[in-house]
């Protein structure tokens, strides 16, 4: 087997580890968590207890620990995600339209700030000492330093009560039945609504990126490759592509680590503009001690985080020709 | 002669810069003019202001960097005039420049070919087959492969980056080249060979040349004229023969003493003293502190050049008209303050350090698609059955080609590189051992010095702590931390000022970055030293005095010392007995007198008439030799050296030689054939009957 197969079937393997250990964790702590499911529907009387029983037996909840850890697994490994107990909804069904919300919030805000915010950093780190640098390093910061729903109520304040350009809440108006893909996220409305959680989670990344384009910059300012491209005469902007260039990398990484991460939804976005989105669904699961739904959800989440760590080891390997597959420089 | 216009006039140059600590004044009134199609030096020791003014020439300097008075005319328009696009149109379509460090110039996510194309693009307009096509044959020129355009930076040895810069600098056949040390860190043999491309290829297109280099030798063969700067002064000026020949200037009489010859009978003398202060300009002659003939009338003001009659020849020196007898008496030791030590024989203990048998071979890289289908990698064997041993007080010097495997084998006996095959002991101990847990241990005991200052210095550190992080990491002498960085910053030579300590790399020159990295390997007192080409960045004098000191080192601590190096004249200077390397394999090795004198391998013997010689009227024999080493992958049957053997046979190509094939156990060679009668330096010695400092 070559290093480059051997690399890959090795990160293969620590990430199959991996998501192993953490399906494994959100099992055993749910099962810990004092309580049932069912608690709330039998004080309620919603439920007689012998219903509550045969519910139990029907979900397999009466069988061993073990046991029921086994079929988890299995059924994970088929993607076969169940019903939810409190729903009597499929699963997925439930899951796939907010994971859906979620992705077309965070997604396209992730990227426009990734390009934007490291473009503007890259440029910050060429300057430096400028004004632009240290206000884009204040503001930024700043963003990133305070919690996301006090931009979130910041902006709502000023754009929706004050100004009313902007909707405040929800994701589409009260009234709408969108029915099809196309109709459901390419509406007017729907871009009426999506404008302010856009911006907010924006604003909320671009520090991240900012600071770390403008490090590698400042970085590279000095080094005599870009001295050598300064004498073969290129101009400024050119020779800040190439310094921008060459320090892509923990940017490029940064990203596609976030990534993962936003398959976890930004809960506190998702409840100040009523956003239906996993973050929410999660949450709400939770409380409510659906086994299934939170396995679910915890599942696809930690998946999402080591894929994009695969993927992310897999870029640096493309962008850096230095790097080899074992990990080391050549 | 100078009745046409010079190609570049400097004239009172004037350059500083501002840093934390203060000002650095680096330049002080420069002047030197270039005619068309000269071939131009510039000489001087670490830090007095070469590169600099390369840098003012070509609008390279930092931000940090200003020019405070003086002109630069190219063609008779002054470029300091002109505006920033302005200048940009004569960058590298005009003047073109080779840098310092080869090592890092090259942008390391961009491959060598486009970085070409870029220049040529960025001037011309080209189509981009064209522009290819151009590349291909600057490859070609320079004697590199022209497939491999494709690769990048990191792909290609020292020498291979350096001949892409070339290729670089010639692909607009400019009017003007400016290379910084173009040739510094090179082997002799690759040396001798690009210098011999680069005045080739120069003469075809018919640009100058402005060399600069503190290679005394690579100017008196490749110069007409020259400038010898000190303390940012210009000391002596004029024609290579005359100036080098006839010193007039005490500097110059003590760089020529500095410069250690293969086989000089005396040991180089280096100049006492360290750089002068440049924190304010100088009113002094630059050189007063250093200088053995100063007397009061130095100390009041800087000499001005004075023309000498009837010859192209200037020198600043308040006592100019006494140059005859200082040039006798500079000759002299003991003029310079030094004490001759007594050569006395090396004492040298037990064998600290064994290699048997040892062997480093690489994977090859692939491409995606072959490593994926799972393709049988092949490998580079860099290093293929060493043995040798180095005893305490001992230095072994090991020489070789670039690519021979050298670095390899530093790095592999300094566990850097996991061994692929054989026996390491150090110490008494395998080194197994000290993998499985002691490496601190080891990592103390043994210490390396790169070759490539820059990659081993992290740039945002101060000179501070650079120093003194080792002892942090190894909690050695931590009470004493201050004493312990300022005793070793004084050991190799460097400035212990607090404006010092706080300067970062890129505020060092090329020779103190170097001396800054020896430092951090010194503080922690070692028992065993591996030194990479530690002083292919330094000029003579700070050669010698590295030398020096290595050899005190390896006298008075103990220390056993591996000197890896292609530069022959400092081996044979340094080392008490020699290995030369090639393809991986030890092909001689011996008491370093033997070796140099009655070399055996015929490898060896064009390794020695490729050294530079630096009286320039001396004509050198080369031996030049064809090709270049076969990349170690698939290597033929029989004697590695054959295919490029004058002497080879069939019986060579038949079998490989074992490494004791010839001679005894003091001096081994492994060749069939050796030389064993004539001596190889007879040809090329020195005593023609001009006057020659080595009389
Ligand atoms: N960017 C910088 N900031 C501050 N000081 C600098 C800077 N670059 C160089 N210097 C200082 O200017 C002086 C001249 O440096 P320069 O690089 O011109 O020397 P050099 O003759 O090329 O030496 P070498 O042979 O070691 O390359 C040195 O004292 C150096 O420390
Ligand atoms: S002027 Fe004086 S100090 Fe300077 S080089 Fe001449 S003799 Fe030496
Ligand atoms: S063994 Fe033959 S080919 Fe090898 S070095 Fe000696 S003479 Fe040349
Ligand atoms: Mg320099």
């Amino acid at each position: 087997m070559s290093d480059f197969r051997r690399f890959i079937a090795k990160r293969l393997t620590v990430s199959a580890l991996l998501t192993l250990v953490s399906v494994t964790i959100i099992f055993f702590v749910l099962r810990l968590l004092p309580g049932s499911p069912f608690e709330t529907l039998i004080t309620t009387g919603n439920l007689s207890p012998e219903q509550a029983e045969e519910v139990f037996a029907l979900y397999g909840l009466d069988k061993p620990l073990w046991q029921q850890y086994l079929v988890y697994l299995k059924n994970l490994l088929t993607f076969q995600f169940g019903y939810s107990i409190l729903q009597s909804r499929p699963v997925w069904a439930i899951l796939g339209p907010k994971l859906a919300n979620t992705l077309i919030l965070l997604v396209p805000a992730l990227v426009t700030t990734a390009v934007v915010s490291t473009a503007v950093g890259m440029y910050a780190g060429w300057n430096r000492g400028s004004t632009a640098e240290t206000t884009s390093i204040a503001v930024t910061t700043f963003l990133r330093s305070t919690p996301v729903f006090i931009t979130a109520i910041f902006l709502l304040i000023a754009f929706s009560y004050t100004l009313g350009w902007v909707p405040a809440f929800g994701m589409r108006r009260v009234t709408a039945t969108p029915n099809g893909l196309l109709d459901t996220y390419l509406s007017i409305d729907f871009l009426h609504h999506y404008l302010l959680p856009f911006t907010v989670t924006v604003l909320y990344y671009s520090g991240d990126f900012l600071l770390l384009a403008r490090n590698g910059v400042v970085e590279k300012k000095g080094s005599e490759f870009l001295k050598l491209h300064r004498a073969k005469g290129l101009t400024e902007n050119e020779q800040l592509v190439r310094a921008g260039r060459n320090s892509l990398l923990p940017v490029v990484t940064y990203f596609a680590l976030r990534l993962g991460m936003i398959f976890q939804g930004l809960i506190l976005l998702e409840v100040v503009f009523g956003w239906d989105g996993i973050g929410r669904a999660l949450v709400l699961a939770i409380e409510q001690q659906d086994y299934p739904l939170v396995q679910a959800a915890v599942f696809i989440m930690a998946l999402a985080v080591i894929v994009m760590n695969l993927v992310s080891d897999v870029l640096c390997a493309y962008l850096d020709p230095t790097v080899t597959a074992n990990g080391g420089a050549a | 002669m100078t009745s046409e216009q010079p190609l570049l006039e400097v004239d009172d140059l004037h350059v500083r810069y501002s840093t934390n600590g203060g000002d650095v004044y680096a330049v002080n009134g420069v002047s030197f003019s270039i005619d068309t199609g000269i071939n131009y030096g510039l000489a001087g020791e670490s830090g007095s202001g070469k590169s600099t003014v390369a840098e003012a020439i070509l609008g390279l300097l930092p931000e940090n960097g200003a020019i405070d008075r003086g002109e630069i005319r190219f063609k008779g328009e002054n470029l300091l005039e002109l505006s920033a696009a302005e200048r940009r149109d004569v960058l590298w379509e005009k003047i073109a420049y080779i840098p310092q460090s080869a090592m890092d110039s090259l942008d390391p996510v961009m491959t060598t070919g486009d970085q070409i194309r870029q220049a040529i693009e960025k001037h011309r307009n080209v189509s981009e087959t064209n522009a290819r096509e151009r590349v291909r044959e600057l490859f070609d020129m320079v004697g590199l492969d022209p497939d491999r355009t494709e690769e990048y930076p990191h792909e290609f040895s020292g020498g291979m980056r350096q001949r892409v810069t070339i290729a670089m600098a010639l692909a607009l056949e400019p009017d003007l080249i400016i290379a910084d040390e173009p040739t510094t860190g090179l082997d002799a043999i690759i040396q001798d060979k690009i210098l011999d491309t680069m005045l080739d290829i120069q003469a075809q297109i018919d640009s100058s040349l402005l060399l600069i280099t503190h290679e005394i030798g690579v100017i008196a063969e490749t110069c007409a004229e020259l400038s010898l700067l000190y303390g940012g002064k210009v000391m002596e000026q004029g024609s290579v023969d005359n100036v080098l020949i006839n010193p007039t200037n005490p500097y110059t009489m003590g760089l020529k003493n500095s410069f250690p010859e293969i086989e000089g009978g005396d040991s180089p003398v280096s100049i006492p003293g360290s750089p002068p202060n440049l924190s304010r300009a100088p009113s002094a002659c630059a050189f007063t502190e250093r200088c053995p003939f100063s007397t009061e009338e130095c100390e009041q003001s800087h000499p001005d050049l004075m023309e000498l009659p009837n010859r192209n020849h200037r020198s600043a020196c308040h006592h100019v008209e006494q140059a005859a007898q200082m040039r006798r008496d500079a000759t002299e030791p003991e003029t310079w303050g030094v004490a001759v030590e007594a050569e006395n024989e090396p004492e040298t203990g037990d064998v600290i350090l064994e290699a048997d048998n040892l062997r480093t071979w690489y994977e090859q890289s692939q491409s995606l698609v072959s490593k994926l289908r799972g393709k049988d990698p092949t490998y580079v064997r860099a290093v293929d059955g060493v043995s040798l041993s180095v005893r305490r007080s001992e230095i072994l010097g090991i020489a070789g080609e670039s690519g021979c495997g050298k670095s390899t084998l530093g790095e592999t006996m300094a566990l850097l590189t996991t061994p692929t095959d054989g026996e390491l002991v150090f110490d008494g101990v395998p080194y197994e051992q000290y993998r499985d847990g002691n490496m601190k241990e080891f990592r103390r005991k043994l210490q390396i010095i790169f070759q490539d200052p820059f990659d081993s210095l992290n740039p945002r550190q101060p000179v501070r702590k650079l120093v003194g992080e080792p002892l942090t990491i190894h909690d050695y002498r931590t009470d004493e931390r201050t004493a312990a960085i300022t005793e070793t910053l004084e050991t190799v030579g460097l400035p212990t000022t607090t404006s010092f300590l706080d300067q970062h790399p890129h505020e060092l020159s090329g020779g103190q970055r170097q001396r800054v990295a020896i430092a951090r390997a010194l503080v922690l007192d070692p028992d065993f030293l591996i030194c990479d080409e530690p002083a292919s960045m330094l000029d003579v004098s700070l050669k010698v005095n590295l030398l020096n000191l290595l050899r005190r080192l390896a006298d008075t601590e103990d220390i056993g010392i591996i000197y890896i190096s292609h530069d022959l004249a400092s081996l044979a200077e340094v080392s008490d007995r020699l290995a030369i390397m090639y393809l991986g394999r030890i092909v001689e090795q011996g008491a370093v007198d033997s070796v140099i004198q009655q070399s055996k391998h015929p490898y060896t013997n064009s390794l020695l008439s490729a050294a530079p010689e630096k009286d320039p009227s001396v004509e050198r024999q080369r031996v030049l030799l064809e090709g270049k080493p076969p990349t170690p992958v698939d290597l033929p049957d029989g004697c590695v050296f054959a295919p490029r053997c004058p002497k080879a046979t069939t019986e060579c190509h038949s079998a490989e030689p074992a490494a004791d094939a010839a001679g005894d156990e003091n001096h081994l060679a492994a060749c069939y054939f050796p030389d064993s009668e004539h001596d190889p330096i007879s040809a090329e010695d020195s005593s023609t009957g001009t006057e020659s400092v080595s009389d």
